[in-house]
């Protein structure tokens, strides 16, 4: 089931449906071996009935023996919103392997919207920015979402460079209610920039995580000789060696993860690294820990 | 070292274009596409270690590619001279071996002087030996080793033939394209004048060929020879035989020399002639008593010169009975016997008898002891006779027919067989008489020496020549001479008489060769003995006498021809002065004495002005003192690098070729 979850494997697979499909049913499958984590239909707690309470939720053999109303709560039900923030900025095109950072992060979101939806019955919505924000689909449970948020994932296509700053009243508006927000992104910004700018959202009291989604090559370039370097973003040209991309570019590089982390740390978000030759299971062991860890 | 075409330099600018491709088009790198370059600086790499250049051994090889084409369109050369290093030189010893160098010690000077010449060779130098007279001889091989060299200095013997400076000449322009290197000539002769060539050109040597001449005389000395002998090879009556010898003298004062007739080693006539100043003088000897068979003579005389060889002239004399000829004619006809009688003893000298028979006495006659019958315008022949003819015929005899008036009344030619077509009389029409249009010149009696111009013919016979070969015809085209064979003998025709009455050809000078070249050629005997030239060429067998084994012996009593030659040759050359005896095709034995050319026996030398325009050198210019030292004419010849730059070029090519298909290869790959 493992191979499912290849981004280069998911890479062939043509509709973002399939490819979260895909995913999410290897990632379950794979879970169930697993006795730390429980699952949506696991019992939570009981709740007193009121009026207005689904009656197919009454626990009647409770009401049997005690004739008083309970509804059966299970930790499933216990809904959360997600909100994912796809940055759809130009540098997001980048690929070394034929995987792009932005195909990663539409199966990362994919899955989650999927795994969210399907299996959890979370509500889910979706903010694409780059410097102004693109598009935004109202986090819902109704019939279609699911489909609209993977068709609002299709038409992401990355343009324009990155402003975290900009954008980020919109995002104060539009996530007033307390959920999970996934920022994915490739935070070509200054850690200290993008924590300031998105520590405002844990204020709401949403829990928010930072998928840094980053190319291999980016981590560690290799290259054979002197190569002029253009910026998908910014469309600026750079002549480097090949002895600053293997020592300094690196270091840089590694700082600039370990600010970013430690920074999100601090902040009360959680930082994680997808890398795009990586299975993409750890956004979604990350989302599920997060989201157990509310309830 | 030049360049023909200088000019074509300039394209040797076009190693730019590799250059380019290598160095600057490499690095024109392409813009890569990146994330960001948030995290970049600006570093360029140091001019050298970044303009690397990219595939050394191929931008080599495009580089000489470019500059050796630009190199071959130029043309280079370089100027070699045209005698270079001594060590290239060819050391060439020519040594004349000709029949001139026997006076004195010419020959053991000529060898002496070439062994001290090959004892200065430097022992790296090549050299090579020849011998030369008429032809010349090749001893060795371009070769260092001095024993070799020496070795056939010294096995150098006098030969008999006249020396030839202008086959020399000839020689050393073979010689000199075989071996392309400096040609340093070294000549050992006598200068004899009578060996240049009758154009000096002939003598003219090749560039390359530095000429040093080795004189073993220095002026002329005088010689007396004898210089020719006329005396026939047969002899069938000795008392009527003559000899007549010519005395010569080259830089003689006037004098009186005996001259003796010797035969077979005895003295049998002796005479004094006195012989001008350098001129000549003839004797005559007016017998030639020799035994039957072949006698082996010579006329000498007392010269006490230094050529003693020439001396002496030697001719051999056959001794044979005369052969007899049976004459048969109409008795009216007095006419024909006399003519062909008197032709006959004239040419051949008592070769052949004549006995004349009428036709009536003819049928008694027994022919076996005739060696030719001739029927003369016969008009009527007993048949028994006929019947004898051609059984005499059959069995190898000769026949030759006269044709004239007689045989109009006839409708068959007897013996001959053919049908008598007509009877020409020229002289009754507008013409008066017909010449003889032509001649078949390899048949003996109409070749040679017979011409046939201003006979006149009034009379022929027409006779159907299918069946027989015409050798003359006249001009209204008339078989007139005509020859077949019968059986193992031979019969000819002449379709007219040899009365003088219808023609006028006994007349005529040719009559006396031609009866002569028909009775020896019906009878089958032809010339032997007398005297040849040296070099001249003997005749060993007849076109009909293939496969059949002649045997030659010289004068030194040896067998010159292998087994295949003895079976196959057709001719030898006649290379030894004295006597040849050969054993010949047809069972016939002959013995020819063979003398050396007489233009050898004058000893004038060639005048200094004349080698000093040959050598090329000025008169007065000492000769060489040591060998290789000899400074040549220093001629520089440009020397073309065209074909060894094309070569490069080309290799260059092939050799691009291959790597850049290498490292196209290896780019398709990485794509």
């Amino acid at each position: 089931m493992q191979r499912f979850l290849d981004p280069s494997v998911l890479g062939a697979i043509s509709g973002l449906d399939l490819v979260a499909k895909t995913v999410v049913d290897g990632f379950v499958a794979g879970l169930h071996r697993s006795p730390d984590f429980g699952f949506s239909q696991e019992f939570a707690e009981y709740r007193a009935y009121s009026p207005g309470d689904d009656l197919r939720h009454v626990d009647w053999n409770v009401f049997a023996r005690t004739e008083r109303a309970y509804l059966k709560r299970y930790r499933g039900e216990t809904n959360s919103l997600l909100t994912v923030l796809l940055d759809a900025s130009n540098s997001m095109n980048y690929t070394s392997h034929g995987v792009s950072k932005m195909d990663y992060a539409r199966f990362t979101a994919a899955s989650l919207f999927y795994l969210a939806i399907r299996d959890q019955r979370d509500a889910a919505g979706l903010i694409v920015f780059d410097d102004e924000v693109r598009n935004y689909i109202r986090p819902s449970i109704r019939q279609g979402q699911l489909q609209r948020l993977l068709s609002g994932l299709e038409l992401a296509e990355p343009h324009a460079r990155t402003d975290f700053a900009k954008p980020l009243h919109h995002f104060q508006e539009f996530l007033r209610r307390r959920g999970i927000v996934l920022m994915i992104s490739d935070f070509y910004e200054s850690p200290e920039k993008v924590i300031r700018t998105i520590e405002p959202l844990r204020f709401h009291g949403n829990e928010v995580v930072l998928f840094h989604v980053l190319d291999p090559k980016e981590i560690r370039p290799d290259l054979g000789e002197p190569a002029v370097l253009v910026d998908l973003e910014t469309r600026e040209h750079l002549e480097v060696t090949p002895e600053y991309m293997r020592n300094e570019y690196r270091r840089k590089i590694d700082a600039h993860i370990e600010a970013l982390r430690d920074g999100a740390r601090s902040a009360g978000m959680d930082y994680h690294l997808l890398v795009t030759d990586q299975p993409l299971d750890g956004a979604l062991r990350e989302y599920l820990t997060i989201r157990q860890g509310r309830n | 070292m030049g360049f023909l075409s200088p000019w074509f330099l300039a394209g040797a600018l076009a190693v730019g274009i590799p250059i380019y491709l290598h160095l600057l088009r490499r690095h024109t790198t392409t813009p890569q596409p990146f994330s960001s370059l948030m995290f970049l600086e600006h570093r360029t790499q140091s001019s050298i270690r970044h303009r690397r250049l990219r595939y050394l051994l191929l931008l080599s090889l495009r580089l000489a590619l470019l500059v050796l084409l630009a190199l071959a369109f130029a043309s280079p050369y370089i100027n070699r001279p045209a005698a270079s290093a001594s060590g290239d030189k060819l050391l060439l010893l020519a040594i004349d071996n000709s029949f001139s160098m026997r006076a004195g010690s010419r020959l053991a000077d000529a060898k002496r002087e070439a062994l001290s010449v090959l004892a200065d060779k430097s022992p790296a130098g090549r050299a090579q030996i020849v011998a030369f007279g008429s032809q010349v001889n090749v001893l060795t091989q371009p070769v260092e080793d001095a024993t070799t060299l020496r070795a056939a200095v010294e096995s150098i013997a006098p030969g008999d033939s006249r020396g030839s400076l202008g086959e020399l000449a000839h020689a050393v322009r073979s010689i000199a394209q075989n071996v392309r290197a400096p040609i340093e000539l070294h000549v050992f002769s006598d200068m004899q004048k009578s060996g240049m060539p009758a154009n000096f050109a002939e003598m003219v040597l090749p560039d390359g060929v530095s000429l040093v001449l080795h004189p073993v005389v220095k002026s002329s000395v005088p010689n007396w020879t004898v210089e020719n002998v006329n005396a026939p090879g047969e002899v069938w009556d000795p008392k009527k035989a003559r000899v007549q010898a010519v005395v010569a003298g080259y830089g003689t004062p006037a004098a009186t020399r005996s001259v003796s007739l010797v035969v077979n080693g005895k003295t049998i006539a002796m005479r004094s002639v006195a012989v001008p100043a350098s001129g000549r003088a003839s004797v005559e000897f007016q017998s030639l008593d020799v035994p039957y068979g072949f006698s082996r003579c010579e006329v000498r005389i007392d010269s006490a010169d230094s050529l003693r060889a020439d001396d002496a002239y030697t001719f051999a004399v056959g001794r044979f009975d005369p052969q007899r000829v049976l004459f048969v004619h109409d008795a009216s006809d007095t006419r024909s016997p006399v003519y062909f009688g008197s032709a006959l003893a004239a040419a051949a000298e008592s070769a052949f008898a004549v006995d004349s028979v009428s036709t009536e006495r003819a049928a008694n006659t027994q022919l076996g002891p005739y060696a030719l019958v001739v029927l003369s315008d016969v008009s009527s022949l007993p048949s028994s006779f006929e019947n004898d003819l051609l059984r005499y015929v059959r069995g190898g005899g000769g026949v030759l027919i006269a044709a004239g008036t007689s045989s109009a009344r006839r409708s068959r030619i007897p013996v001959f067989g053919d049908n008598i077509l007509a009877s020409h009389y020229y002289s009754r029409e507008a013409e008066r008489f017909v010449a003889v249009g032509e001649t078949d010149a390899s048949s003996p009696p109409a070749g040679k020496a017979v011409q046939w111009a201003g006979v006149r013919f009034y009379y022929a016979t027409a006779v159907d020549a299918a069946n027989s070969r015409v050798v003359a015809r006249l001009t209204d085209q008339t078989p007139l001479l005509l020859d077949k064979k019968i059986g193992e003998g031979r019969v000819m025709l002449l379709a007219s008489g040899l009365d003088n009455l219808t023609n006028d050809f006994p007349l005529h000078p040719i009559f006396v060769p031609f009866v002569e070249q028909t009775a020896r050629y019906l009878s089958g005997t032809e010339r032997r003995g007398g005297s040849r030239p040296v070099d001249s060429f003997l005749d060993l067998r007849t076109a009909k006498e293939q496969a059949v084994s002649v045997e030659v012996i010289d004068p030194t009593g040896h067998r010159p021809l292998s087994l295949k030659e003895a079976t196959s040759a057709s001719s030898y050359q006649l290379t030894q002065a004295g006597f040849y005896e050969l054993h010949l095709a047809n069972g016939r034995q002959d013995v020819v004495g063979v003398n050396a050319d007489r233009r050898e026996s004058d000893l004038a030398v060639i005048p200094d002005d004349v080698l000093s325009l040959w050598t090329g050198k000025p008169k007065e210019a000492p000769p060489a003192s040591a060998v290789g030292q000899e400074p040549a004419r220093q001629q520089l010849k440009p020397r073309s690098l065209w074909w060894y730059a094309m070569l490069l070029v080309l290799a260059a090519a092939v050799a691009e070729s291959l790597l850049a298909s290498r490292y196209l290869g290896v780019q398709r790959e990485e794509e």
